[in-house]
Parts: structure tokens; sequence; C-alpha cells
């Protein structure tokens, strides 16, 4: 009868009970790398998450500040370095000065550009705020001809009706409305931090983090690490108890003849 | 906790400027610029557009400047994760100078030297309507690249829609 190899048998279990728990993160690995090396093609970076208790783990605050402009029957809301126009997002912007509706468009200035949009939120142009020595954008109204005006470093400056041109004013137009911002209902408010909170973490983000481990932090890190190195013993493990599993078949096998 | 960097509130804070819109429009009329011109992006030329990008441009109209055959433009494509501005010289048909004027991109910045740019020197648009010549890439640079590739046909295409060629 063949005696019993402890120390093949402690190999043999560690191999067996090792490999039951790596083989979850095993597999884990293997579909997120998959997706992951197709992120691009899947939309994963377009894909945003709104689940609360991920966003707040992410430490994905609220923005510091939420200003409201009134344009006809819409909002326009800078929140942070973004822009909405009611519930949609529309760009990436910063520093909101305000927001007015000149004809069938909308503008929207911030302090160093002005946003030439569509009523339905489509772009129409970007307009960096150039006049040389002009200053950064202070205010923004509307001419009583409609026209619109925006107040730079203490100069006022009028548009022409296609917003291509700015001309200096020497005296205030007659009846101007300057834009101010106004508290938006609360129902919009809460929409839009729930999207700004949001579109801060892609889908992609997600899954690199957590195919790193870092979404755990440096626990994650160590932990991952830890299953690195048990695919690795496995690997050798394996390896041992097939090479010993071929010396005592040839030496059953020896015994035999 | 967690190490990761969010660019969502910080979008400028890698912003590296080459050429500012002003210097760019001299440099291409020898301090001498046109009026500003305007072209709407809809219909047919939107959709050719579209299909050089990959996706609708950024915004619906552009500005340029044209000149005894010579036009100027200022488009922005996305590269990885934010927009990179490129000033793009025009003249009989094809590329004059094409520069990146604002990187905003962390990573994939060599795709502003010379050395680069300089290849969209003489290319021009073949009948397909894609440019007539390869653009070398840029290892870590790949989206960066495919950027300026597609605003250098879109330059093109759009400076034969104007009729810039033809005058003023």
């Amino acid at each position: 009868m063949a005696r019993k190899n402890p120390q093949s048998s402690t190999t043999r279990r560690l191999h067996r009970s090792i490999g039951i728990s790596a083989a979850v993160f095993a597999i884990f690995m293997i579909a997120s790398g998959l997706v992951l090396n197709h992120s691009n093609q899947l939309g994963l970076d377009q894909h945003h998450v709104s689940q609360s208790l991920l966003l707040r783990w992410y430490g994905l605050s609220e923005p510091k500040k939420l200003q409201s402009f009134a344009v006809g029957d819409q909002w326009l809301t800078f929140a942070g370095a973004q822009l909405y126009l009611d519930d949609k997002h529309v760009t990436a912007t910063s520093n909101g000065v305000g927001a007015v509706a000149s004809g069938e468009w909308l503008v929207a200035a911030s302090a160093d550009e002005l946003l030439l949009l569509e009523r339905n939120g489509s772009l129409i142009e970007r307009l960096p705020w150039g006049p040389p020595g002009a200053g950064s954008i202070v205010a923004v109204g509307r001419a009583g001809n409609g026209a619109v005006v925006v107040k730079a470093a203490g100069q006022l400056w009028l548009s022409d009706k296609d917003l291509l041109d700015w001309q200096a004013l020497e005296a205030p137009p007659a009846k101007p409305m300057w834009s101010s911002s106004e508290l938006a209902p609360e129902t919009l408010r809460q929409e839009i931090l729930q999207q700004y909170r949001g579109q801060g973490l892609s889908l992609e983000r997600l899954l690199l983090d957590t195919h790193s481990g870092r979404i755990f932090g440096t626990a994650g890190l160590l932990v991952y690490d830890l299953l690195a190195l048990a695919l690795g013993f496995l690997a050798l493990s394996g390896l041992i108890l097939w090479v010993r599993g071929r010396r005592n078949g040839q030496r059953n096998g020896n015994g035999r003849r | 906790m967690l190490t990761l960097t969010i660019c969502w509130s910080a979008p400028a804070a890698a912003e590296s400027v080459y050429e500012t819109r002003n210097e760019f429009v001299n440099r291409a009329f020898s301090n001498s610029p046109p009026e500003t011109s305007v072209i709407w992006l809809t219909g047919e030329r939107k959709m050719n557009v579209s299909r050089l990008l990959g996706h609708d441009y950024s915004s619906l109209r552009l500005r340029y400047w044209c000149q005894a055959g010579r036009s100027a433009w200022i488009l922005e494509e996305i590269g990885k994760d934010l927009p990179i501005t490129v000033g793009v010289i025009v003249d009989n048909s094809q590329i004059k100078s094409l520069r990146v004027l604002t990187y905003r991109e962390n990573r994939g910045g060599e795709v502003v030297v010379p050395a680069f740019t300089d290849q969209f020197n003489g290319v021009r648009l073949d009948a397909n309507g894609d440019l007539n010549a390869t653009i070398n890439g840029i290892s870590g640079a790949t989206l960066s690249v495919h950027a300026l590739t597609r605003l250098g046909a879109i330059a093109l295409l759009l400076h034969g829609d104007t009729g810039c060629e033809d005058g003023p």
C-alpha cells in the first residue's frame, strides 16, 4: 500500500482551498479586464453613476455655488463648473455671471466667455470674451432694443444682432435690464444637484477602480496584492502537484512492472 | 481612502495656451486679418462634418476668416476628456499650417510640437473626402493625433464649402 506523503497532502489542501477562494477573484478580474479593454466602444466613459452611496464614497460633493437665471420660461443654471438648461446638462463653463434671452437664442455669460445656445440647449457657439483690454465680464443684460449688453471692468459693451462684434459704449444704453440670479424651483435644483454629482463619476472610472482595488483605498490594493500572490501560488503549487503526480505515476508503473 | 482624481470641476487645470486666437489670425493674414465670417453647421454640411468626426461637432456656428483664397479656422475637438483648440490655415485647398492653440489634456501633449503638426502641411482632401496623406501617430497620444487629423479634414471641407477659394 502506498504511504501518504504528508508534505504533498498539505500542498494539495492549500492548492484546493486557495484555488476556490481565488477563483471568484480571477473570474472577476478577467471579466472586468475584458470590459475595460473595450470601454470606449461600450461607451463606459459616457455613462455615469447616480447611486448616492457610491457618489458619497467617492467624496463627490454638491457644487459650492448654484446660480439660476430665468430666461423666458426656462432656467439656465451654473452649478460649479457646469451649465444646465432646465434639467439638461449643456456644457462645462465656470464663474457664471448671468444669462439672458436674445431673440430665438439664449446667452449665458461667465467671467471669460459667452455661450450662445438654442432654446433646446444646443450650443451654437462658445464665444471667448476677447475685446482687447476688456477685462472679465461682471454682468450681462439686455438693452431696450433687445441687444445683449455686457459690463466688463467698468466698461459697457453692446453686441450686434448676431453676437459677432462688440462695440464699447460711451453711455449706458436706454433701459438696460441686467440679469440677476433667482431661486429656481426646488425640484429643479434637486435634479441638477443629482446630475452634477452623477456626472463626476463615469462607469469606466468605477470599473477601473474596482479592477485595481483602488475603490477600497490602500486596504483594497493590499488585498488585491495578496490575491495576485495567491494566483501565483496556485500556478506554482499546480506545477509541483503535476510533477509529483507524474513521478508517483512513473514509480507505481515501475513497481507494477 | 480614495485616491481618485476628479477633473470634473477643474477643466482648465492643465490648460496650456501656445498661441492666442488673435495671434493666430494675425499670423494667418500677415497682421492684416479680414472681417470675421460665420458658417453654420446645418443640413448636409453638418452630416459631412459628423461623418469626419464620428459625432456632431460641439457647436452649430463657426467663425472663420477668408481673404484671397486663404481661410483660417479655429476648431475644437475632444482628445480623451477635454477639448483641444486647433488653428488651421487653408490655402489653395491644402493645409498651409495646423497648430495647437490650446491643449488641455493631461496626456498626449506631444501633438503640439511642429515635428508632428508639420505633417499636415500640403495635405488636401482626396475624392472620398479624406486626407490624401497618412499622418504618422505618436505613441501615448493616439486620441489627440486622431482629433487633430479629424480637425484638419474638417477645415479643408469647410474651406471648400465657403467658396473662399474663389474670393473674396
